[in-house]
């Protein structure tokens, strides 16, 4: 089933068509949100969220992008609400004083049957100081790195999905990785983990 | 190279894009400076979080739980005849009271100047009808009289 194809069946509302989509770029699409939000659950709420749009607005698609953008450009858009509604959330949690309980419980070292706990407490924390470096970038340096980075998207393709040229993409690359080395090196110096 | 510029290239030396001239210059750095070697093998176990991130795969079954989901949506929220109106309502219900509120005060702000201007000429009133009750010739006899 080429593009054309899937875009004709989704118009036409056809189960077929959708199952084709949504069977060949739910990897894709999970690893995107993944990238952003870095909470496997989350993803994958935010994976159906992104199919139940192209569901809904299947019929208004014009084809002058190709259907892979577009589905780039819904699961990017949904992840960054996601993240400015958590934003508020945790702001709105500071003030009760609920925040501390939660941060807590993310230290939480798994039952990976480890025999040494130490190692696997400072793995959990160099993913966290990961997570909190990522999600101190701009948004547009962090969805441009996530796309490059976890996505393994080229410079054109993403250019194409922020709608902005390759010179862009590629500063913006550049200053994510100078910006995250920073924040990591500005811990390490402090002795985060 | 000095640590500070190692530093700024540490990211792009683990990730293999710095040219051969460079990535050899960082590499001998490394092996004779114990600091920058440090920071570098945590920046490398840091960042490797990227690759084991990028495999975490989706549960399976994923299509039937999307389908569910989408069930459920469609009973609750049957597509355009509930979901259209409610976001064309909202809004405009929202303009009107503005305009409403907007047209209210106008319209006190008006009556407040009337009562303004009715309590000013009231009290000129008094000063036109002393006039009257003492014409000037009655005054100007008086000072006659004095």
């Amino acid at each position: 089933m080429d593009e054309t194809d899937i875009i004709a069946g989704l118009k036409k509302g056809e189960e077929s068509s959708f199952r084709f989509l949504v069977e060949h770029f739910q990897q894709k699409v999970f690893t995107t949100c993944m990238g952003l939000v870095h909470n496997p659950e989350d993803a994958e709420d935010l994976t159906q969220e992104v199919f139940i749009e192209v569901y809904r607005s299947a019929s208004g698609f014009r084809s002058d992008s190709k259907l892979s953008t577009w589905l780039y450009r819904i699961a990017v858009n949904k992840s960054l609400n996601f993240l400015r509604a958590n934003k508020r959330n945790k702001w709105l949690q500071s003030i009760t004083g609920k925040t501390e309980a939660a941060n807590h419980s993310k230290l939480q070292v798994g039952p990976g049957g480890s025999s040494h706990p130490e190692y696997e407490l400072e793995n959990e924390q160099r993913k966290i100081l990961l997570q909190q470096a990522l999600g101190g970038l701009p948004e547009n340096q962090r969805v441009a790195f996530t796309l490059n980075k976890y996505d393994d998207l080229s410079y054109q393709e993403i250019a194409e999905i922020l709608d902005t040229t390759i010179a862009s993409v590629e500063s913006l690359i550049f200053r994510a990785k100078k910006n995250l080395q920073k924040k990591l090196y500005d811990c390490y110096k402090k002795k985060c983990i | 190279m000095d640590c500070k510029t190692i530093h700024s290239k540490l990211f792009f030396y683990l990730e293999g894009s710095l040219g051969n001239e460079e990535a050899l210059q960082v590499e001998s750095h490394i092996v004779r400076c114990a600091g920058c070697r440090a920071f570098a093998e945590e920046l490398k176990a840091t960042i490797s979080f990227i690759e084991k991130e990028k495999k975490a795969e989706l549960a399976p079954f994923f299509y039937t739980r999307l389908k569910a989901k989408l069930e459920i949506r469609e009973k609750t929220a049957p597509g355009f005849i509930r979901y259209r109106p409610v976001r064309i309502l909202q809004p405009a219900l929202f303009s009107l009271l503005l305009i409403i509120g907007i047209y209210a005060g106008v319209q006190i702000g008006q009556s407040g100047k009337n009562i303004q201007a009715a309590q000013t000429q009231e009290e000129m009133i008094p000063f036109l009808n002393e006039m009257e009750t003492e014409p000037i010739e009655v005054f100007l006899s008086e000072q006659d009289g004095n």
